[in-house]
């Protein structure tokens, strides 16, 4: 994998509205056999949890909640971040019933709680060497 | 399938220890060392090993031929075993499974790991995971301990004294990296690297290498100092459990009804015939302050939320009523990844031979040691006198 020609974040992650009037959401799988939820979106019709082909494409609330946060003080190793630091990331409990792994967008990190009520937002993570915005989705205090 | 305890006997012939610290040398340099280390204290010569199962993580390929070269290519089989933090433990199963199946009969197991600089680069992730910055162990690790302070109330001190006492004991330990006690003080005083955890929550990485010797009854040279492998066993991920570290997120449909250490310390325990309340000496998976907690509490030694109060009451001493980490545990041995859950196991054999030293617990007789890894792989062995 090499890091400069990488597309830091699959940007099949999130909806692209057309209309201004429509709002980003994020794009996963469901399960049509057991309910399952799944994000991102499975590349393959498998349920990895009842072991059926019956997933079919679902769109996620935008609304959550924060279950659990870290805000990390350094990059970490491997050079594949190349967003700022400190940043925050935790896991962030969907209305429609998954937990997903997100970074957490805040200016004040002191005031991030569990159980915090946060939404979903589109924000730029780094700008590549060709000058492009890489960006990715997060989840903001509401 | 087989159940372990439907195969024969398999007994510690011999283990070999080096002091873990930074070291200029190669893996194989000093694994190697480990490795003569234990033939020597088997009283075993090398010709008679019939097949060798070698634990790291970053060490590439062939690794554990590279150090086998060292001591000497008999024809053996020598097969690399990568499985992340429990590579060196998943190593010894395999030696262990070789002996019990009558494949062969003395077997030996080695971890070895020459560490990267600065944290663990881990890839056990996948490449949007990681250009999100998601691979900060200690913050994977933080996010665990966040709700499980939200559970259970126990409080960023409780953690900070799991570092006290494990660099306590590590100060008794010749082999480990740090052998200076330090202050809750200074614990709670360190730097933070994630909210909540601080620098002295996390253990330090080291260069290191182990070597356990595995062999039936018949080839034991001196039964007195023997000990039996009671059970080995590695269970690797259920479904819905959220492991940050090893990037699986928790199923809010559906939760697992046992989550994998309790999985893998059941069989464990159902392999023996024994529980928690048989083990002399434990030595749990302390790769941050707040995983020891909750660790020995998924061992099955007390209630979720309760360890925090035995830790402060004393009972997790040395002279406590279960002792833990006696050698200082990750926190002061440090970390070599592919080598970690070996040096866990060597300790058990350390303290149920009577051989610790100014560690040794009283009347050891039966001892648990248990690894986490990346993955994720939970992987116990109980050892017995
Ligand atoms: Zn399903």
């Amino acid at each position: 994998m090499t890091i400069e020609k990488m597309t830091p974040i699959d940007e099949g992650f999130w909806t692209k509205p057309v209309n201004a009037d429509e709002e980003i959401q994020l794009i996963g799988s469901k399960c049509s056999e057991c309910g399952e939820l799944f994000f991102p979106e499975k590349n393959k019709n498998w349920c990895i949890h009842c072991y059926k082909s019956a997933l079919k494409k679902v769109l996620f609330s935008r609304k959550g909640k924060i279950a659990t946060f870290s805000v990390v003080m350094q990059k970490p190793a491997g050079g594949f971040y190349h967003g700022g630091a400190p940043y925050c990331y935790g896991c962030i409990d969907i209305e429609d019933g998954i937990r997903i792994k997100s970074l957490i967008s805040t200016d004040d990190y002191d005031s991030l709680k569990l159980g915090m009520d946060v939404e979903l937002v589109i924000e730029k993570l780094w700008d590549d060497k060709d000058g492009n915005e890489v960006s990715t989705f997060k989840f903001k205090p509401v | 399938m087989k159940n372990l305890n439907e195969m024969r006997n398999v007994y510690v012939a011999g283990m070999g220890l080096i002091p873990w610290k930074v070291y200029d040398k190669e893996h194989y340099d000093f694994g190697s060392e480990a490795l003569l280390n234990a033939l020597n204290d088997a009283e075993m010569s090398w010709n008679e090993m019939q097949a060798a199962f070698c634990g790291s993580v970053y060490q590439g390929t062939g690794s554990g031929h590279q150090l086998i070269k060292e001591i000497g290519l008999t024809g053996l089989p020598i097969v690399n075993v990568e499985n992340a933090c429990s590579s060196g433990s998943s190593a010894f199963r395999l030696a262990y499974l070789m002996v019990a199946a009558e494949i062969c009969d003395v077997a030996v197991a080695i971890g070895m790991e020459k560490m990267p600089k600065g944290p663990i680069p881990s890839t056990a992730f996948l490449p949007w995971e990681l250009a999100s910055g998601f691979n900060a162990q200690m913050a994977n690790y933080a996010n665990e301990t966040i709700e499980y302070m939200e559970e259970t109330g126990t409080t960023l001190e409780d953690f900070s004294r799991v570092t006290v006492k494990n660099r306590k004991n590590g100060a008794l330990n010749p082999n480990a990296r740090f052998q200076k006690p330090v202050t809750l003080e200074e614990v709670m005083a360190s730097r933070v690297v994630a909210t909540p955890l601080r620098l002295f929550h996390c253990c330090p990485l080291a260069d290191g290498a182990a070597a356990v010797i595995l062999c039936s009854e018949d080839k034991l040279k001196s039964k007195s100092r023997a000990l039996t492998v009671a059970a080995s066993v590695i269970t690797s991920g259920v479904y819905g459990e959220g492991m940050m570290m090893s990037s699986t997120m928790a199923s809010l449909k559906y939760p697992p009804k046992e989550g994998l250490v309790e999985l893998s310390v059941r069989q464990a325990y159902e392999a023996t015939g024994y529980g928690p309340e048989d083990m002399d000496v434990v030595q749990a998976y302390d790769t941050m302050a707040s995983a020891e907690i909750w660790d020995i509490e998924k061992l099955g030694f007390c209630k979720k939320g309760e360890a925090a109060k035995l830790l402060k009451e004393g009972v997790f001493d040395i002279d406590g009523k279960i002792p833990l980490n006696t050698d200082g545990g990750l926190m002061s041995r440090g970390h070599p990844l592919g080598a970690t859950g070996l040096g866990q196991i060597c300790e058990i054999i350390n303290q149920l031979r009577g051989e610790a030293g100014k560690r040794q617990v009283k009347d050891a007789k039966i001892g648990l040691a248990h690894a986490m890894g990346a993955g994720p792989n939970s992987s116990v062995t109980i050892l017995k006198k």
